[in-house]
């Protein structure tokens, strides 16, 4: 196997200062209680608006975490400190450095400065890692691996982990992107699937890219596809991460079928604009703009039965945020589920919610919903 | 201004120093603005108070508010399950929190600029506030809480007093076999006397004026059982509830029921006194026929006939455990002449109204007394208003319990009054 010859000498420079010493004992690990910051040592162009951006800190030191876990990092923008969580798409077995993957959102602020200005050399302050959603958890033979678009990290993370250990397991590991240039680690999940006799791989995009050799499948995830790709998923541990319309068809998909859900688990996010104080006390990635496409998302058709006025609600909206979109001016406050201003009773429909505490789970289940953090999946009645 | 206060501290310490033992206190001690408000400052504001039961605020979220004199106090159950109780105040310009006697919130809102509060009290959103706001010096003022086998008490100093703690050890084990917290509240009735809360207290530490005011008390009242005079005609049927009491107390100290007497009224800070008493005929319930309000008994019992578990606090509360319900009053002064009585009926929260009980059987010997006994406290305080009034003695045998409770009121404020 040949190796690949250092190119540039300033990464030269920013490999040695990072370079752990192989020929001595195992370096400590690394804990944000003592080591607040990561060195950017290294960003890769994935895809045409992702990267990939390695970090280190500045001492040699081993990172422990679950493949799946989460990190948060705190960014300077423009004098603002801001919080982000971002999945380590990097494996535990490769200890002395972590990465994370980070698509840029059309309008996000934290994914376009990260594209746009974080460079090798530079320092983020770093908190974590945490998060529950790892097959490391609760290991079992057969997996079933379902990822909409960044939604891939976590799973990478836990493929490159079974990979490098060895691993026996049997996965079936789906990606589904918008295009065939929007799929994620196509080399190396092939590579891994060679050195893996029982991975294997799906790729589903929605539509062709013109001049793509993608030979894979078109069209959505849908039963017949699932079928198709995973006939025995009812005997996997199904992990799915991607944007909340795509994880509800995957979870409806597998209830339908007769799964058992305890064995069903999804990688959660919700909240888009908490205020800081009531971000860091939410467990859980609660703000991840890299799992947020802005197109390709269904919309429902929200009532006011009360007013007399209809409008439409991306599946990836809040029913206020549509609401104001439409310029129909609801009560509300926080906008993070926390306060309960906007409480509005449901007539029909469904909605997702994740709340902060504003809301009772008694009021839930007297059809309450707070609109600031309710998110629509089929059309909606409200009693306003 | 100043001295304006040292005025009438000067004129309530005179009043407390020469109360003469024995004799009711004197007029302004019922009348007087002064005095009310040396009262709220200090019984109010540095005792325990009991305000509520537990099954009031059954689930996370439950939250009751209590008023009394200029105090408005919220209490609520965090998600932990835990009671906790802070002033009802906004922390921005003041605004009353929650208006309602009781309800649910989901973290505690501020209904004017939705400024919002965990339930640990802890502002969580304050909207349009700037970059250089800081929370964390907002929270909402706390106030000492505890839960004692289900009775909720606060306490509004910064340094409540530490023998709560020794109560608490004592009185548990007499009423956590009634399980308190797995009961529902049945009913709960407030009335406002025209009076001084001294006298709502008074009153019901005697029971001399029972066989005449309160016919349906005592069918399963004993009215034996307050003091005495013995004379010819009662021997027997005082020798009688004295055999009964210790045959009953030995009954249900076997069951694991504690039962004598504890009195510490007038000797400790948290004054309190405790003890089972028989109840006549079947001796089951404090009802219109002394047999029990609701089939489905309290706890695990199986013997309705448990008698009544009586428990008596200063300042401000009384309370009777019986095997089927149980009984709380707690009062909270309005004014000077205006007193609030809550009566609380608590059974079990698996029993079915109209089923295992009805409210109005439940409630009907308390509400009736009730009734009787606000007339006897309105009209006491109508005569002590008239100026004829001056202090009068108290039965050695029948009213030693009024003279606790003057006696910790005049001790109390005697010690905590500038």
């Amino acid at each position: 196997m040949s190796t690949s010859p250092v190119t540039s000498s300033a990464i030269t420079v920013a490999l040695a200062a990072h370079a752990p010493d192989f020929s001595g004992a195992v370096s400590p690990s690394w804990s944000s209680d003592t080591d607040e910051f990561l060195r950017c040592v290294h960003v890769r162009q994935e895809t045409h608006d992702v990267k990939t951006f390695v970090l280190a800190a500045d001492e040699p030191r081993n990172f422990r975490y679950l493949p799946g876990q989460f990190i948060t990092l705190e960014l300077d923008i423009n004098g603002e400190k801001i919080n982000r969580c971002y999945t380590l798409s990097s494996t535990p077995t490769r200890p002395d450095l972590v990465s994370i993957t980070v698509k840029r959102v059309p309008g996000g602020v934290v994914s376009n400065w990260l594209h746009d200005h974080l460079q090798p050399g530079m320092v983020l302050g770093a908190m974590g890692p945490s998060g529950e959603f790892s097959c490391f958890r609760q290991p079992a033979q057969r997996y079933l691996f379902i990822s909409g678009g960044s939604g891939i990290t976590p799973l990478m993370s836990m493929t490159r982990a079974l990979h490098d250990l060895g691993s026996d397991a049997d996965i079936v590991f789906v990606h589904c992107a918008r295009t065939p240039a929007d799929l994620l680690f196509p080399e190396e999940l092939t590579l891994m699937a060679r050195n893996m006799p029982r991975l294997r791989l799906a790729m589903v995009c929605d539509q062709h890219t013109p001049g793509s050799h993608y030979a894979g499948h078109l069209g959505r995830m849908d039963a017949a596809r699932l079928a198709h790709i995973a006939p025995d998923f009812l005997q996997r541990d199904i992990y799915t991460c991607g944007p909340a319309p795509f994880m509800r068809v995957v979870r409806e998909l597998a209830a339908g079928a007769g799964y058992a859900m305890e064995r069903y688990r999804e990688e959660s996010f919700s909240f888009e604009s908490l205020p800081a104080q009531v971000a860091a006390e939410i467990p859980g990635p609660q703000d991840r703009p890299e799992l947020f496409p802005a197109d390709s998302v269904p919309a429902f058709q929200v009532k006011l039965e009360k007013m007399g006025r209809s409008f439409s609600c991306r599946g990836d909206q809040t029913i206020l945020q549509a609401a104001a979109a439409a310029d129909i001016r609801l009560p509300s406050s926080c906008s993070s589920g926390a306060c309960g201003t906007c409480k509005t009773r449901k007539i029909s429909g469904q909605v997702e919610m994740k709340h902060a505490g504003g809301i009772r789970q008694r009021e839930i289940d007297q059809g309450w919903i707070l609109p600031c953090c309710s998110r629509p999946s089929s059309d909606i009645a409200l009693e306003r | 201004m100043t001295h304006t206060i040292s005025a009438q501290s000067l004129l309530t310490r005179e009043l407390l120093a020469r109360r003469r033992p024995g004799y009711s206190l004197e007029a302004p001690f019922y009348l007087s603005d002064t005095v009310l408000k040396a009262d709220m400052e200090h019984i109010f504001g540095k005792h325990w108070i009991f305000v509520a039961v537990e099954p009031q605020i059954p689930e996370a979220g439950d939250y009751i508010t209590v008023d009394f004199g200029t105090n408005s106090i919220l209490i609520v159950r965090d998600d932990d399950n835990q009671v906790q109780a802070f002033h009802n105040v906004c922390r921005h310009r003041g605004s009353r929190l929650c208006a309602s006697q009781q309800g649910v919130v989901g973290n505690i809102v501020c209904p004017y600029h939705q400024w919002t509060y965990d339930l640990s009290g802890k502002l969580i959103h304050a909207k349009h506030m700037g970059e250089d706001f800081d929370p964390s010096h907002l929270s909402l003022k706390k106030v000492h809480v505890r839960n004692m086998a289900g009775l909720i008490f606060i306490c509004l100093a910064e340094n409540p007093p530490e023998d709560f703690e020794q109560m608490a050890a004592e009185m548990t084990p007499y009423i956590a076999p009634h399980q308190l917290s797995q009961c529902k509240v049945a009913a709960q009735i407030d009335i406002v006397e025209d009076c001084n809360w001294k006298l709502t207290m008074e009153n019901n530490r005697e029971c001399y004026h029972c066989v005449s005011n309160h016919p349906e008390l005592t069918i399963s009242l004993y009215e034996y059982g307050f003091g005495y005079q013995p004379d010819e005609h009662n021997k027997e049927g005082l020798q009688r509830f004295q055999d009964i009491m210790a045959a009953s107390h030995k009954r249900w100290e076997a069951m694991g029921l504690p039962s004598r007497e504890i009195d510490t009224l007038d000797d400790r800070i948290t004054g309190f006194r405790t003890q089972r008493l028989p109840i006549d005929r079947s001796g089951q319930s404090q009802t219109m026929n002394a047999e029990v309000a609701s089939k489905k008994l309290l706890a695990d019992f199986v013997d309705p006939a448990l008698g009544g578990l009586s428990f008596w606090t200063q300042p401000n509360s009384w309370h009777h455990f019986m095997s089927d319900h149980i009984v709380s009053f707690t009062v909270l002064p309005i004014s000077a002449t205006k007193t609030l009585v809550r009566t609380t009926w608590c059974v079990h929260k698996d029993a079915v109204e109209g089923k295992d009980y009805t409210k109005e059987n439940l409630t009907a010997v308390w509400n009736a007394t009730n009734d009787q006994d606000r007339r006897l406290v309105e009209e006491s305080q109508v005569g002590i208003a008239t100026g004829a009034y001056e202090p009068g003695p108290y039965s050695p045998f029948t009213e030693g319990l009024v003279e606790k409770f003057c006696n910790w009121y005049v001790k109390r404020l005697s010690a905590l009054i500038p």
